[in-house]
């Protein structure tokens, strides 16, 4: 479904002597529909890592097949018929154009396959969470990949992600870590250290 | 099929996707809720299935005939009224002469240079009738300008009414209201469901849980789920919530 292969972003500073300020990479392909958690620092890479995803960023190497298609070669418009990406109620859609529209390809899907949906807003007051939940499980039964991004800062954020998700995705400087579970995702210190106190929720 | 049905609506404005995928259904004789968050896409969703907006794609059907992307005066002419969020009221006219410019038979007789509205008694007291309808027997002189929110709100209702729907929109009805002024609605409305189809568009959980017999919840341009009040309300996440306790 979705096979990110050799992908590397590099951010530099400087027009002469160049220096390297961010560098994200990424390596790995998931081939059943599931919802993967992905957590990390601010700044570590997680939006620049759904950016490439979906194809609004352009990576310094490496691809990302989404369905079988680079992402990166679909005109930009219909990008989002095979990865759709939300930042909290919103669709995110910005591209960074490197040729005309009409010289690339039209997606192979309808429908998104992916959904990213980026630090979506959970309120405990007004129960949507309940439902978005619903949301994400139903998008899988429906053969869909869904990625869901959020800095956990209070108890109820730990437990949508431990209720949500059946696989984690850690990023750190740039670097992504997989967990199966959540026990798993617990035992690297990084992620101790990121949780903190709510690593016991 | 049921008595309105929308399927895999799409709308994008520019590049953005506003309306990813929405498949509903209203039964006749029953009220059905549309919430969601904000920014999930309720008011472009109200907007299509009222003809506001074109869909860029999927179909709507009321009562077996196909109104996708029909003008919304041809969607008014099958028997859909709609309210709007902002009030659409002749401020300067009185409360009665609001709703006898919006009966049907006025409508149709506009243009006649030899019909005299003011004379009309007929039209006059089923105008009287719509208003009493709607809580505001009494009131029928008073300009429109001058009603309270409250009632300017139900004036608004009545003017819907007036055209003699076969299903009702409502898009927001409580925005702006008290707590007063949004329980008096909900009367209003409950008194209203029994003659009426109706479909309001919400933010206000706590309204359409006590009023709705379907509420279908939006986000992210999708329908994220649907059912009852009661078994929307057993879900765990909104037991913990402010509306678990909603009677």
């Amino acid at each position: 479904m979705l096979d990110v292969k050799g992908l590397r972003k590099i951010y530099q500073r400087g027009f002469i002597n160049k220096e390297e300020t961010f560098r994200l990479e990424a390596n790995f392909k998931i081939d059943e529909p599931q919802v993967v958690g992905v957590m990390g620092p601010n700044g570590s890479g997680k939006t620049t890592l759904f950016e490439l995803i979906t194809g609004s960023n352009q990576p310094t190497e490496g691809e990302v097949l989404c369905a079988g298609q680079n992402i990166h070669d679909v005109k930009y418009r219909q990008r989002d018929r095979l990865a759709i990406h939300y930042h909290q109620s919103y669709q995110v859609r910005h591209f960074s154009k490197t040729k005309p529209s009409f010289m690339m390809e039209k997606p192979v899907s309808d429908y998104p396959m992916v959904h990213l949906f980026d630090e979506p807003q959970f309120n405990t007051q007004d129960g949507y969470i309940g439902f978005m939940l619903d949301f994400f499980k139903r998008l899988r039964a429906d053969g869909r990949l869904v990625f869901l991004c959020v800095h956990p800062n209070e108890k109820f954020h730990v437990k949508i992600m431990r209720e949500a998700c059946d696989r984690y995705i850690f990023v750190q400087k740039g670097q992504l870590s997989f967990a199966d579970d959540y026990d798993t995702l617990l035992e690297n210190p990084d992620v101790m250290d990121y949780l903190g106190a709510l690593a016991a929720y | 099929m049921a008595f309105f049905e929308a399927k895999h609506l799409q709308k994008r404005f520019g590049d953005q996707v506003v309306l990813e995928d929405i498949t509903l259904s209203f039964e006749a004789g029953q009220l059905s809720g549309i919430m969601g968050p904000n920014g999930a896409g309720k008011s472009t969703c109200f907007n299509v299935l009222t003809g506001q907006y074109k869909p860029d794609g999927g179909t709507v059907h009321f009562d077996g005939q196909d109104i996708t992307g029909l003008p919304p005066r041809k969607i008014s002419g099958m028997g859909i009224a709609r309210s709007f969020q902002i009030m659409t009221l002749f401020d300067e006219f009185s409360a009665i002469d609001n709703i006898m410019i919006a009966l049907r038979n006025t409508v149709t007789r506009a243009f006649n240079p030899l019909y005299d509205l003011p004379g009309d008694t007929t039209t006059m007291d089923r105008a009287a009738d719509v208003l009493a309808k709607v809580g505001l027997k009494g009131r029928e002189l008073e300009q429109a300008i001058n009603l309270p929110y409250g009632e300017r709100r139900a004036l608004e209702i009545g003017v819907a009414l007036a055209s003699e729907p076969r299903l009702l929109f409502l898009d927001e009805p409580t925005q702006g209201l008290g707590v007063d002024g949004t329980a008096r609605l909900a009367d209003l409305i409950l008194e209203l469901k029994e003659t009426y189809s109706i479909v309001i568009i919400e933010h206000d959980m706590k309204f359409l849980f006590r009023l709705a017999d379907k509420i279908s919840v939006i986000h992210w341009g999708q329908v994220i789920t649907e059912g009852s009040p009661e078994d929307l309300r057993a879900n765990e996440w909104v037991q913990a919530s402010q509306l678990g306790e909603v009677a």
